[in-house]
């Protein structure tokens, strides 16, 4: 039995609700279990976003967990937050643009949002390319599945956008996993 | 695999509502519950029923009621605070027989407390809330899909009952989404309200009682006179103070919700040989089960008893059902609350022990599985 608890956090507007969204579904149709918790009242009104994911191949007991096995913060406040409490063993995923002074052997600062913008067109996209991104990381969800559910749960209009982003996002992690991307863009 | 659908305990409250005839929403938005005011408010119109936002909580309970007594399935959806205001009302329906559900999902208190936090703290409120003596009814789902299901039976039993009931859970379950394949109630699942027994005429009793012990009331506009009220009253439903009608009234009210642990008997996990016994209900189950299993790979004979029926209790059913269990941890998200109808249930010789987490983090694997080990139970290594 495995269980993987990711925390995806930025601020309101980067569409961290329906990247958990696409996650948790994605690993539904590749036959596994998955959960989700979001952050609402208060927390959420500060301009904070979080949602906490848990797959598995098992049915999950606990939703919960206070600290994460895979972060990906798409703003400083989420990155200052979060990352204090993540495990030696932890992974990190976090903007490059957005969040300065994110170092160590766990964490890929990757330009998802610049990404969007130069060759999607769309910066709000950057949210399925970081979904793309933790795909790598995640390893149990296949890319197809997980771009085939980035478009079927995509607003209306934004559906092959966000099958190509995710894949973009994939490819991103891939190239730093394997050291081919720039040094700035994948630290360290 | 089937298709599975990503959905939260709100909203499969609100779906299984849906499903289960609501025909009346009448209810006041607060954390945790609030989406099932959300939804109910698009969808139950669409679905020709009527959603009004009230002024506050007791003007939405007294709105579910004028619906009930209209014949509707109709009810509210709550927390804590909202919960606290309904408890008049709660009482009414319960001396007057009015059909209603009443959805708490339990946030921590007292007062406002921590609106977005879980907490199992409004058991015992669900049980004495309201002034005086009567039996109550509140069932505890653990999961999404049974928050679905149990929403449909909770909607039967008001019914057939005649009988407010509480439908209670923790913002955990309320706000979870996890993958769920749910399947509607078919219609002959759907329990009806008991039929009045006479003509219209000067001789109808509408507070006459089966032989379940329930009042057949027709509703409203069914062409029938007869009374209502929160005053202890006869057959005709007219005032009474015959202190034999009062005491009868009050015992058939009770013992009317009698079959109600029979009809959704508790779920026991790994128990047949258990004698380190687990009892947890809501999101706290879900990880009492881990616990179980973890304490099993230790060779402890470990088991979770988890009752789905929170209000009334079986007392010797609950007894009969624990006579192996050596030790009993009773693990909620309150102070100790069901622990004390556990503690009673049992024989002096049984330990039972109290885990009652506050602070609006829920209990965790570790936790529950840590008191085993400090019990010093054979066979735990402790970690």
């Amino acid at each position: 039995m495995w269980r993987k608890e990711i925390r995806l956090a930025g601020s309101g507007g980067q569409g961290l609700g329906l990247a958990a969204m696409v996650l948790a579904d994605a690993a539904l149709r590749a036959g596994l279990h998955a959960t989700i918790m979001q952050s609402y009242g208060p927390e959420a009104r500060g301009g904070a976003s979080r949602a906490d994911v848990t797959l598995s191949d098992q049915p999950i007991a606990n939703p919960w967990f206070p600290a994460p096995q895979i972060l990906l913060a798409l703003s400083q406040k989420a990155w200052d937050r979060f990352s204090p409490k993540l495990g030696a063993d932890a992974v990190a995923v976090v903007d490059l643009d957005r969040v300065q002074g994110a170092q160590g052997a766990n964490v890929w600062a990757l330009p998802f949002e610049r990404t969007a913008r130069a060759e999607l067109r769309e910066k709000v996209a950057a949210n399925m390319l970081a979904l793309g991104a933790l795909g790598v990381v995640l390893e149990h969800i296949p890319q197809e599945i997980l771009a085939e559910t980035a478009q079927s749960r995509a607003p209306k209009g934004f559906g092959q956008v966000n099958r190509t982003a995710v894949a973009r996002g994939w490819r991103l992690m891939g190239e730093a996993l394997g050291g081919i991307a720039h040094a700035d863009s994948v630290g360290p | 695999m089937a298709k599975r659908e990503l959905i939260s305990g709100n909203e499969a409250c609100a779906l299984g509502a849906l499903a289960s005839g609501l025909r009346f929403f009448g209810g006041y938005p607060i954390s945790p519950s609030s989406e099932i005011s959300e939804i109910l408010s698009s969808r139950l119109p669409r679905a020709g029923g009527v959603f009004v936002q009230m002024e506050d909580e007791m003007a939405s309970l007294g709105s579910v009621i004028g619906a009930s007594l209209g014949g509707l399935r109709a009810m509210t959806a709550t927390s804590g605070p909202g919960f606290t205001l309904m408890q008049e009302h709660l009482g009414y329906a319960s001396l007057a027989e009015i059909p209603c559900l009443v959805v708490d999902v339990m946030r921590v208190g007292p007062s406002t407390g921590v609106p977005t936090a879980p907490s199992q703290g409004d058991v015992m409120q669900a049980r004495w809330g309201s002034h005086g003596d009567r039996g109550t009814v509140a069932l505890s789902p653990a999961s999404v899909e049974e928050v679905y299901n149990l929403t449909v039976h909770a909607f039967n039993i008001a019914d057939r009952l005649r009988t407010p009931v509480v439908l209670m859970f923790d913002e955990v379950i309320g706000h979870m989404r996890e993958g769920v394949e749910l399947t509607p109630p078919a219609p002959e699942d759907l329990w009806a309200r008991p039929r009045p027994a006479g003509a219209p005429g000067p001789d109808f009793r509408a507070y006459a009682p089966n032989e379940q012990g329930v009042a057949q009331l027709p509703a409203f506009g069914d062409g029938y006179r007869f009374h209502v009220t929160g005053l202890f009253h006869d057959e005709r439903g007219y005032p009474s103070t015959n202190p034999d009608l009062v005491r009868q009234t009050i015992e058939r009210l009770e013992r009317k919700l009698d079959p109600i642990p029979a009809w959704l008997p508790p779920e026991k996990y790994r128990m047949s040989d258990a004698d380190f016994v687990y009892v947890a209900y809501g999101a706290v189950s879900r990880v009492a089960r881990e616990a179980v299993d973890r304490l099993r790979e230790q060779g402890v004979a470990a088991g979770l008893y988890r009752p789905r029926v929170l209000w009334p209790v079986d007392e010797a059913a609950l007894r009969k059902d624990l006579a192996k269990a050596r030790t009993v941890v009773v693990a909620e998200m309150n102070r100790g609350q069901w622990v004390q109808v556990v503690a009673q249930a049992l024989p002096p010789a049984t330990h039972v022990v109290s885990y009652g987490k506050t602070g609006g983090e829920p209990v965790t694997t570790d936790e529950l599985y840590g008191i085993a080990a400090d019990l010093n139970l054979r066979s735990v290594k402790s970690s």
